[in-house]
């Protein structure tokens, strides 16, 4: 057998796209219609991982990869750069967002009450198998309220402020064209707060869940209880050209904060496009982890940063499995040289083994 | 969400900001309809722009007050100018729609040069009164999940 390097291949490498194209079969409008409008939290995870608010665009992207995530995502950004930035909006403040869920883990009775909104986490998960033989699954309507929710809530970490149960910090007044923007810089360490947030926006959900969950397990100091969870639609505020500012629409987006109880009580925050309350307590939890002033190895900044950017890690991992023959061929190479040169020497290279566990018949 | 209330009203009782924001968020059949009326006695439009492109979303922490940003959303825009009547119309709308930013921009020169405001007016009444309502149904269901906890 002989590693050399490769060239060539087209026929196969275009067979082989012919393939998986083939195997998802025809992408019309229609089915992305479908997937945007039956997947909305998939479709959610994806904008906000992508770093583009786009769903019918974050639905074909997900159509074309056959809902492979880190593809799809890969295609949104993309997609993103041929783009050109055309406004820099208003900065998005918690009054104007139109709030439909609002609740607190860690106050009962909150200022505005807790608004459970669209949610599962209370009802029992079943499989509705009927509907594979035929029987349609139709949701019980809402019963609405005679009156609407208030179609905004107050801020509770101002309440906390006013009760002197957290620290205030001086708001630093910056324009919006001036915000620190990781698409024009790089990610150098220490971080600015502004580029931490805004790269945990678009951080993988897995790789912040994952990294969330391990600080809470022990790989960091941080014991989070939620102070609040929203989900709510945030206004696009343009500038027109003759000065007036106005809603282009409004975007789907969600934020948590996370109290701490290690030491005093110390806040986290996280928000992200779409609704993804996994991503945004975890990252929330991530974001109080980083703030520490000496935290776990596994809660660094750049620890985390890293390796919870989706597009990098994922590329970083599948590229792995591309030709690597010449460098694969390189360390045999090395390796072979080293064994001829004790076997020349008369001395076998030693290689410990392992203590033999008893055998098992297969 | 008081967006451009301080503009003096530019049709009926909308200021301009109000104006663009119902625009923006308006069914595209009655936009466009309206539009479509309006082109046909604005006179000559040139069209600047009528792209897509990016708008840069910040967003404020609501812990330590810091601006940064959420990530980009994807708008459509259209400016044009209006040279026999002097003026420019704007309309950029979130999502790739290129005609209803065309259309909020024909009816924001038409706005500019008080041109059949009779028209835009009544559009805007109608196209308010859904938004709200809509926005009014939904609340009303958002207001069905308020829950009273207790502890023990």
């Amino acid at each position: 057998m002989a590693y050399v390097a490769t060239r060539g291949g087209e026929h196969a490498i275009e067979q082989a796209e012919r393939l998986f194209r083939s195997d998802l079969g025809t992408i019309s409008k229609d089915r992305v219609e479908g997937i945007r409008s039956s997947l909305p939290y998939l479709v959610d995870r994806l904008m906000g991982e992508a770093s583009l608010y786009e769903p019918d665009l974050a639905a074909l992207a997900l159509a074309q990869a056959g809902g492979d995530l880190y593809e799809a995502v890969l295609l949104l950004r993309a997609y993103r750069t041929t783009q050109p930035r055309i406004a820099i909006a208003e900065p998005v403040k918690q009054p104007d967002l139109f709030t439909v869920r609002r609740i607190s883990a860690a106050f009962k009775d909150i200022p505005g009450g807790q608004i459970l909104g669209p949610t599962l986490d209370y009802s029992h998960r079943l499989l509705q198998v009927g509907v594979l033989t035929g029987e349609d699954y139709t949701p019980e309507p809402v019963i609405p309220a005679a009156k609407p929710a208030p179609a905004t809530q107050p801020s509770l970490t101002d309440w906390q402020k006013a009760q002197g149960l957290i620290a205030e910090h001086p708001v630093e007044t910056i324009a919006p064209e001036e915000i620190p923007d990781l698409t024009r810089e790089p990610l150098l360490f220490p971080v600015p707060r502004a580029h931490k947030l805004q790269s945990l926006a678009r951080a993988d959900t897995g790789g912040t869940l994952a990294l969330g969950y391990a600080t809470t397990r022990g790989y960091g100091d941080i014991h989070p209880t939620v102070n609040e969870v929203r989900l709510a639609e945030a206004p696009v505020l343009l500038r027109h050209p003759r000065g007036t500012v106005f809603s282009a629409g409004r975007v789907r987006v969600s934020q948590a904060e996370i109290i701490s109880k290690s030491k005093n009580l110390e806040l986290g925050f996280s928000a992200t496009f779409g609704w993804n309350e996994v991503k945004v307590i975890s990252a929330a939890i991530l974001d109080r982890a980083t703030s520490q002033p000496n935290p776990h190895a596994a809660s660094t900044e750049e620890f985390v940063l890293y390796h919870t950017e989706p597009v990098e890690s994922s590329g970083f991992c599948i590229h792995f499995k591309l030709p690597h023959y010449v460098t694969f061929q390189s360390t045999l190479d090395a390796y072979r040289r080293v064994k001829a040169d004790g076997e020349a020497s008369g001395s076998k290279p030693v290689i410990k083994e392992p203590a033999k566990k008893e055998e098992v018949a297969l | 969400m008081d967006y451009g209330r301080s503009d003096d009203a530019v049709v009926a009782n909308y200021s301009h900001g109000e104006a663009l924001r119902i625009l923006a968020a308006s069914r595209p059949a009655s936009i466009r309809a309206v539009a479509e009326r309006i082109l046909d006695d604005l006179g000559e439009v040139v069209v600047i722009t009528n792209r897509t492109g990016l708008a840069m979303l910040p967003y404020q922490d609501t812990v330590k007050g810091t601006a940064f940003h959420l990530g980009e959303v994807l708008v459509a825009e259209a400016h044009i100018a209006v040279p026999g009547r002097g003026v420019e119309g704007y309309g950029a709308v979130v999502g790739r729609d290129l005609e209803q930013a065309m259309a909020i921009a024909v009816i924001d020169a038409a706005m500019a040069a008080h041109h059949d405001t009779a028209s835009i007016a009544e559009l805007l009444d109608a196209e308010h009164a859904y938004q709200r309502e809509a926005d009014r149904q939904r609340l009303r269901k958002v207001e069905a999940t308020r829950v009273q906890m207790e502890t023990f």
